[in-house]
């Protein structure tokens, strides 16, 4: 039983790391899809641009000034800053800028059900477009950004469009460098190689756009989801409609500066993925509208987060089968560990190393061996969360609590002459 | 031995654990590398070098100006860019008068005698004309632009007025115009954008290009390519059949026809190729993950986007004077008397059929 149980979590082990390789290699060596990335003329449709703000203070006027000044037809261009029953000073400062832009419409929700998702609901009752951006609070877009996020919806199949984040403060903490290395193997090789190899990109929830027709088709946002952006991805998915990603629309973020909101981050990030997973993964799994590796792919997506407690699980049973004495199998098993632990392991860290060098990154890639401390917090976080949602289900304890990530940014990066993306506007 | 054996051992499996985290930990106290990403600073337009070429230029204008009066030759140093500001009208371009320098500003309408190589980049505060077989690094133009046959500009041209392009001429780059631009057969070019855009056997008079007649009848909005209409989701090939109208969206995994003088109210989207027939019209986008064909006479809103190629037959018509457009393929080949309205992205290789 638990020699069986050993080698399903190593089969496991073995697939998701060749489709680390895979995905790597892709980025590396084949030819590299950006279908949408050369429209820079075209009737540009209306689009409402839409900011998830709870508490951000500290934030909302950054995202507000940089879009009113973003490149694209100002009357066809609709602000919609969503204050979600901020106790701080968010709507103080919104109102200030709908008092000197009268364009900026802004939500200011009181009540209701806490969470992103359900804010949104809320507040596309305001939105009359059929574009729809969705901008988290602490992100700074560039001029050009809102024509590359639009662009993909040219293309009558696109329900859903996601940008690139590019770590802001990454220079602050070694958390912070270990999360931009991250970020790049994330969207330089994963996201890039799915839309290179018509995958399942995933809609990340920010810096992103969904067109509302989409939306209204599959139900709108789906408020029970910790995770709406991979909610909205598989259930646009399996409605047949696809999302793109755009390597190029890249939009600078705030990550976490301290342990302890990165853990919360991504323990909500892998309990809403773990809670889709159970979501979609038959019907995924068995949609006859979708290709095989579309199928595969959207299967291997939704159980990333189910790897590190695989991972944990398959480590302690090697030292129980090797203690207890038992035979762990023939020679095709133990190759496959010695694969595992020799190349497995590294799989990931090849990854970012690539997409170090993809962006051109010289010193930063020297850190990659710190990334195995990022990597063991994160396998315990997210191990952790797998556990504390599986005591939900053994013993009915909801704990699906949506928590927003804190920001550590106090003042406004605008004014900041380094900036590199806003120094044409300034 | 056996006492410090255990010891040497730590001491060498510590040695051969630190050797890699060494770079890292030096890495994270110098901070060498540990800026933001830059992320894309523009919007991407074609115009973009030129009009970056001329703000550093602008200061010198007036000079220019001075040079033109007193009729003489100068060479002038502003921001570590060393150009050289004419002002005579009888220029020949050798290398013994260019000299050492990254730009020439010409104050008078000025010829590229034919043959000429000019490895820098050109300023013409008036109108400017590639001799037969000249070669050009770069230009801004104020006044008109033509490229004699089989000349080229190597890297990017862009004109205030409009630019002809004669028989086998080429812009192996950028090439915009804020009027209009004439493209004559077997030139070549990989980014051309202007408000109209012509493709012709023979070069249009000065203004004839914009006096043509309008096609008739393809005037809806491309805003259907961004709009909410119907899907119409195919499994297998599509083919909208001769003369008949269809509204809403095709989305076909397979190839996708629109049948002569049939008019789609919608958009597009084949996994394969997508043909549309003469005299057909598409109000909306067309994406195709193949090739793309456009018949004869046929009409599109655009944007078009093809990842392998975009053939576009005679008399064709892409894009509004009110809405332009993008067309974005790794090759696109077009014939002669089309219009287009906008850009035009050619990867790897554009041409004009001869």
């Amino acid at each position: 039983m638990l020699l069986a149980l050993f080698r399903i979590t190593l089969l496991l082990i073995c697939i998701y790391t060749a489709r680390h390789y895979w995905f790597t290699l892709n980025r590396l060596f084949s030819r590299q899809r950006h279908p949408y990335v050369d429209i820079g003329t075209a009737s540009w449709p209306a689009i409402t641009v839409v900011i998830a703000a709870h508490n951000e203070e500290a934030v909302v006027a950054d995202i507000l000034r940089a879009l009113l000044e973003v490149d694209y037809p100002q009357d066809r261009l609709a602000i919609v800053p969503v204050n979600d029953r901020s106790t701080d000073r968010t709507r103080e400062i919104i109102d200030g800028y709908v008092e000197q832009y009268p364009r900026i419409k802004p939500f200011h929700r009181i009540a209701g059900k806490p969470g992103k998702a359900a804010a949104l609901k809320d507040a596309m009752e305001l939105v009359e477009t059929e574009i729809v951006l969705i901008f988290d609070a602490d992100y700074v877009p560039g001029k050009a950004l809102i024509r590359q996020l639009v662009a993909p919806f040219f293309d009558p199949e696109v329900g859903a469009v996601m940008g690139r984040v590019v770590p802001l403060n990454v220079g602050k903490k070694l958390l912070t460098r270990m999360l931009d290395l991250e970020r790049s193997g994330g969207y330089q090789v994963d996201q890039q190689a799915r839309m290179n190899l018509h995958m399942v990109p995933q809609y990340g929830g920010t810096v992103a756009g969904v067109r509302k027709s989409a939306l209204d088709e599959i139900g709108g946002w789906n408020e029970k989801s910790l995770a709406e952006d991979t909610d909205l991805t598989y259930r646009l998915l399996l409605a047949g409609w696809k999302t793109a990603y755009e390597n190029r629309a890249e939009c600078y973020e705030e990550v976490p500066e301290s342990w302890p909101v990165r853990v919360r981050q991504i323990m909500r990030w892998a309990k809403g993925h773990n809670q889709a997973m159970t979501s979609y993964m038959f019907r995924t799994a068995s949609s006859s509208g979708l290709n095989w590796y579309e199928r595969l792919d959207g299967v291997l997506l939704l159980g990333v987060y189910l790897m590190g407690p695989v991972l944990v699980v398959g480590w302690l049973l090697a030292v129980v089968l090797f203690y207890t004495g038992v035979e762990i199998g023939g020679g095709l098993t133990v190759l496959a560990l010695g694969a595992f632990t020799t190349l497995g392991n590294f799989a990931a860290f090849f990854e970012i190393a690539a997409a170090a060098r993809l962006d051109g990154s010289r010193e930063r890639i020297r850190l990659l061996p710190l990334t195995l401390f990022g990597f063991t917090v994160s396998l315990v976080s997210v191990s952790r969360a797998a556990w504390q949602q599986l005591q939900g289900v053994l013993f009915g304890e909801a704990d699906l609590v949506w928590n927003k990530t804190e920001r550590s940014r106090t003042a406004p990066v605008l004014e900041d002459a380094r900036l590199p993306a806003l120094e044409e506007s300034h | 031995m056996a006492s410090w054996g255990p010891i040497a051992l730590t001491a060498v499996t510590a040695s051969l654990l630190a050797l890699p985290v060494a770079p890292a930990l030096f890495e994270l106290q110098k901070r060498r590398d540990a800026a933001p990403l830059t992320v894309s600073r523009h919007s991407g337009r074609t115009e973009n070098f030129a009009e970056s070429f001329q703000s550093r230029l602008e200061p010198l204008l007036p000079e220019l100006e001075r040079c033109r009066a007193k009729n003489e030759v100068t060479r002038i140093s502003i921001d570590g860019l060393e150009a050289l500001l004419v002002g005579r009208d009888d220029f020949n371009f050798s290398h013994e008068d260019i000299g050492p320098v990254e730009a020439i500003m010409l104050a008078h309408p000025t010829i590229v005698p034919a043959g000429c190589e000019v490895s820098v980049d050109l300023y013409a505060a008036s109108t400017l004309e590639l001799g037969a077989g000249a070669i050009v690094r770069a230009a801004l133009s104020i006044g008109d632009v033509t490229l004699c046959e089989n000349s080229s500009v190597l890297r990017w041209l862009h004109s205030r007025g409009n630019v002809r392009l004669r028989c086998g001429s080429a812009v192996k780059g950028r090439l915009s115009a804020e009027e209009w631009i004439a493209l004559s057969g077997s030139c070549r070019f990989l980014r051309v954008s202007a408000p109209e855009i012509v493709t012709a056997d023979d070069i249009p008079a000065p203004g004839r290009v914009s006096q043509r007649k309008a096609i008739e009848g393809h005037n809806l909005h491309s805003e259907y390519a961004a709009s909410a209409a119907r899907r119409h989701r195919v499994r297998g090939d599509f083919v909208l059949p001769a003369g008949e109208t269809l509204n809403g969206d095709i989305i076909a995994t397979g190839e996708v026809r629109i049948g002569a003088g049939a008019q789609l109210r919608g958009s597009i989207k084949s996994y394969k190729d997508v043909v549309i027939e003469d005299d057909a019209s598409v109000n909306g986008s067309i994406v195709g993950e193949k090739s793309l064909r456009l018949g004869r006479r046929s009409y599109a809103a655009g944007p078009i986007m093809a990842e392998r190629g975009v053939v576009i037959d005679g008399e064709s018509r892409i894009g509004e004077p009110d809405c332009p457009t993008t067309i974005s393929s790794a090759s696109v080949e077009i014939a002669a008397g089309c219009r287009i309205h906008g850009t035009i992205w050619a990867r790897e290789q554009g041409s004009i059929e001869s």
